[in-house]
């Protein structure tokens, strides 16, 4: 079965080499310019995948309400916001609304593969009944490779993709300090150290909301940081 | 009016590079520009009161001219006094004309003139002395005589034949002192005690105590006797005897017939003169002198009015900019609808749009990376297609080399945004209790392991530094500051991170040896976009942010940045103050 992913993109050369790295590897694209055309499609078919920019033409947070648009339609669509835009406030805004990614552009087009690839993986797994399981377990922590989902002590931790992968990226090694460069790299983003810190924040802020003691997180001044095993 | 103070002008470009130069210990470090930022100007000792003060010295003629006024005014009382005595010499002659028996007679003449008397002495218009010569000529003055004049009669050999008056004039009554009020008794008091003597050295007072002796009878020598014997009405001038005072005198030929047989002499000092042309300069005087009193003090107080709005206008000025340059606040502006009002009102405006063009310069690196970050998404997704095409192997070599100058595009954006990105982390960034010793000895071991051609020394107190603020920060900060010493760090040398701790806060310093900073940067290095980097330096992109996002994050803490050179010249010291929170939340 041909997955289905839709760009919604205004600026029309990003958008066509978007669509036609996709194409080239097997998907169906579908290509919208702005943020009209996009909804009525969508509202007579869902696409497998949205890959949306937040600020379309004149319509500067477009993506935005497009994003909520879309989760009202569908709880599940795996959406990722591509932006030019890399605030801290518009990446909060923008997971908060349901994404399950935000990158900036200046991610390259293998990286963007990889990370549709791990999200049709995952929402795959989700659907399908328990299977042959990669699980990581770390104390209370524990990573399922093959669905990218979290659990702390049982519970299930909504962490995007890039997060899982920073998570994963500092649990596989308990007690080793992760450099923030690595980091970067395993977690399939290009981004500066500020971002990386922001990125450590909301992590743990999401394990927090589980449990307040949630500490397994340190950061090692001057150079990264490092799953604490002990706790 | 000297130069205007040295300002630094102009605004940091995107990339204001400015070559170091060799620096040895001691040198001089940047020429010209290492004169203060700004010097108070040499000549302002000056005020706008002395100045106006200084104006007011023109009004110093107004006397001068009421002198020459007064000299007019003398000159005019002597003519109108020459004529009065004219005149009255010649009705006296008139009475005398045609009555030659009056001459007729033998003289007998008066030998000596008689002494002098004053009026108390003499009754009422009896000034008039009888000469035994000619009772008749006596009777005919006694009606004649002026108070203040004296009158001869003279026969052709200038015998005095008649004579009465006296030149003497009775001293005026002192006025009584009117029981004036403490003013008006000041005011008296100072005419007494320094004009009047003053006026006194400027114009000769007239005086009384002269005298006028003459000997014998040949009375009047005088070109007016002569010139009346001669037929002809003269007006003379002469002084007195011993000097002191001055006579004017008029003769009247007497006529019997076509011949003259005598001569009327009318005398008078010109003290009435003087004392009335003393009075009027004294009043003139008195009232300039009150006037420029008056109008020195009015000034004086004006001026100070001004120069005090100016000189909070200047201060209202120097508050608004900070010793960095910045626009620390606004200017009030005043209201006033003067020039002076005015000039508040676009120093106001000035640093409005200073302001403005401040936060623009600070805005753009976050909107210039906004605005690139499309154009560069483009060509870096075209050349990410291009790569997954089947391409010759040459072809791979070039896309290898866009790919890796769109990367190095793609950190100077990241840079870009940083300061951006920190301003807006700052507005939400928490604070927390932890060991600010840790921290740094953390990040210097990680600056070891990046840095491996670097020595860094380490000097923190030993224990635990408890510090409330945000470790995430305070370890940006110090990247930066060390990011900044290694680059301008001799090599060889050692970069010395120290901590101090006091009562009030800690204090982190980051020195280096190596060049010291150019004086026309002092104060300006923590803004955004400011670098003195040599533009060759091959480690990557500057945009002369990195001391800015320090400088944010010190004030953050509610520190400060400051960037000082070496005592020995041989180096900087970069340091942030961070003052201790006193109440936490």
């Amino acid at each position: 079965m041909t997955r289905r992913i839709a760009i919604v993109e205004d600026e029309p050369a990003i958008r066509e080499n978007y669509a036609d790295v996709l194409r080239k590897h097997g998907y169906e694209v579908a290509t919208y310019a702005n943020r009209a055309d996009a909804l009525r499609a969508f509202k007579s078919r869902l696409p497998d995948l949205a890959v949306v920019d937040i600020g379309l033409r004149d319509d500067v947070d477009g993506g935005f309400a497009l994003c909520r648009e879309l989760r009202a339609l569908s709880a599940s669509v795996p959406i990722i916001f591509l932006s030019a835009r890399d605030s801290d406030f518009d990446v909060v805004a923008g997971l908060r609304l349901g994404a399950d990614d935000y990158l900036t552009k200046d991610v390259s087009l293998p990286q963007l593969l990889a990370r549709i690839a791990a999200l049709f993986r995952r929402s795959d797994l989700l659907a399908a009944p328990q299977a042959s399981e990669e699980i990581l377990e770390r104390g209370s922590l524990s990573l399922d490779l093959k669905r990218l989902t979290a659990h702390w002590a049982g519970k299930r931790v909504d962490l995007t993709l890039t997060e899982f992968w920073m998570v994963h990226a500092l649990a596989r090694f308990p007690g080793h300090v992760k450099e923030r460069d690595a980091l970067m790299r395993e977690a399939e983003i290009v981004v500066d150290d500020g971002t990386i810190t922001s990125h450590v924040k909301r992590i743990r802020k999401k394990f927090l909301a589980l449990d307040p003691a949630f500490d397994c997180i340190e950061t090692v001044y001057g150079m990264g940081y490092r799953w604490n095993a002990a706790a | 009016m000297s130069s205007p103070p040295e300002v630094v002008t102009g605004f940091g470009s995107l990339r204001r590079t400015t070559v170091q130069p060799a620096v040895t210990p001691g040198a001089d470090p940047a020429g010209p520009a290492a004169a203060p930022r700004t010097k108070r100007r040499a000549g302002l000792a000056l005020g706008i009161r002395a100045q106006l003060l200084l104006v007011l010295t023109v009004f110093l003629a107004v006397p001068w001219l009421g002198y020459e006024y007064v000299q007019e005014l003398e000159r005019f009382l002597r003519d109108a006094q020459e004529r009065t005595l004219a005149g009255t010499a010649q009705a006296v002659a008139t009475a005398l004309h045609d009555r030659g028996p009056l001459f007729e007679i033998p003289v007998a003449p008066l030998d000596t003139l008689p002494a002098e008397r004053t009026r108390d002495d003499a009754a009422p218009r009896s000034g008039s002395v009888a000469t035994p010569g000619s009772p008749e000529i006596a009777q005919i003055l006694h009606g004649l005589s002026r108070t203040t004049a004296r009158i001869f009669v003279v026969d052709r050999e200038q015998h005095v034949l008649a004579r009465a008056g006296s030149l003497k004039r009775a001293p005026a009554p002192e006025a009584p002192a009117p029981d004036a009020s403490y003013p008006a008794r000041f005011v008296a008091w100072l005419d007494r005690e320094a004009l009047q003597p003053l006026y006194a050295r400027l114009l000769q007072s007239p005086t009384e105590d002269f005298s006028d002796e003459r000997p014998g009878r040949a009375v009047a020598t005088g070109k007016d006797v002569e010139g009346a014997l001669a037929g002809i009405l003269t007006i003379d001038r002469r002084p007195t005897a011993d000097g002191k005072a001055v006579i004017v005198a008029a003769a009247h030929p007497i006529w019997v017939g076509d011949e003259v047989k005598g001569a009327v002499i009318v005398e008078e000092t010109t003290n009435a003169v003087l004392a009335e042309r003393n009075r009027a300069f004294a009043r003139l005087f008195n009232i300039v002198l009150a006037a420029l009193l008056v109008g020195s003090v009015a000034l004086t107080l004006y001026a100070s009015w001004l120069s005090m709005r100016i000189r909070r206008l200047r201060d209202e000025a120097e508050a608004a900019i900070d010793a960095r340059g910045r626009v620390r606040g606004k200017l009030p502006g005043s209201s006033a609808r003067d020039e002076i009002g005015d000039l508040s009102r676009s120093f106001g405006n000035a640093l409005a749009r200073l302001t403005q063009y401040a936060s623009y310069q600070e805005a753009m690196a976050g909107r210039l990376s906004h605005e690139l970050r499309t154009p560069i998404a483009v060509v870096r997704s075209s050349i990410d297609n291009l790569a997954l095409q089947p391409l010759p192997d040459d072809a791979r070599v070039y896309i290898g080399r866009a790919q890796e100058g769109l990367g190095r595009l793609a950190s100077i954006i990241t840079r870009m945004t940083e300061a951006t990105r920190l301003e807006e982390s700052l507005a939400e960034a928490e604070r927390e209790r932890f060991d600010l010793a840790r921290v740094i000895v953390g990040c210097v071991d990680g600056y070891r392991a990046a840095y491996p051609g670097r020595t860094f020394e380490l000097r923190v107190p030993s224990g635990e530094a408890s510090y409330y603020g945000a470790p995430d920060l305070v370890a940006q900060m110090l990247d930066k500051l060390c990011e900044n010493a290694v680059e301008f760090a001799t090599p060889g040398t050692a970069i010395v991170v120290a901590l101090q701790e006091d009562e009030t806060r800690f204090r982190i310093a980051v020195t280096n040896r190596g060049p010291s900073l150019p004086a026309t940067m002092q104060g300006r290095l923590f803004d955004s976009m400011v670098s003195v980097r040599d533009r060759h330096v091959d480690s990557g992109p500057h945009l002369g942010l990195g001391l800015y996002i320090v400088r944010l994050i010190a004030e953050f803490h509610g520190g400060r940045a400051i960037a000082a050179n070496r005592d020995d010249g041989d180096g900087v010291t970069v340091s942030v103050t961070l003052p201790r929170v006193r109440a936490e939340r």
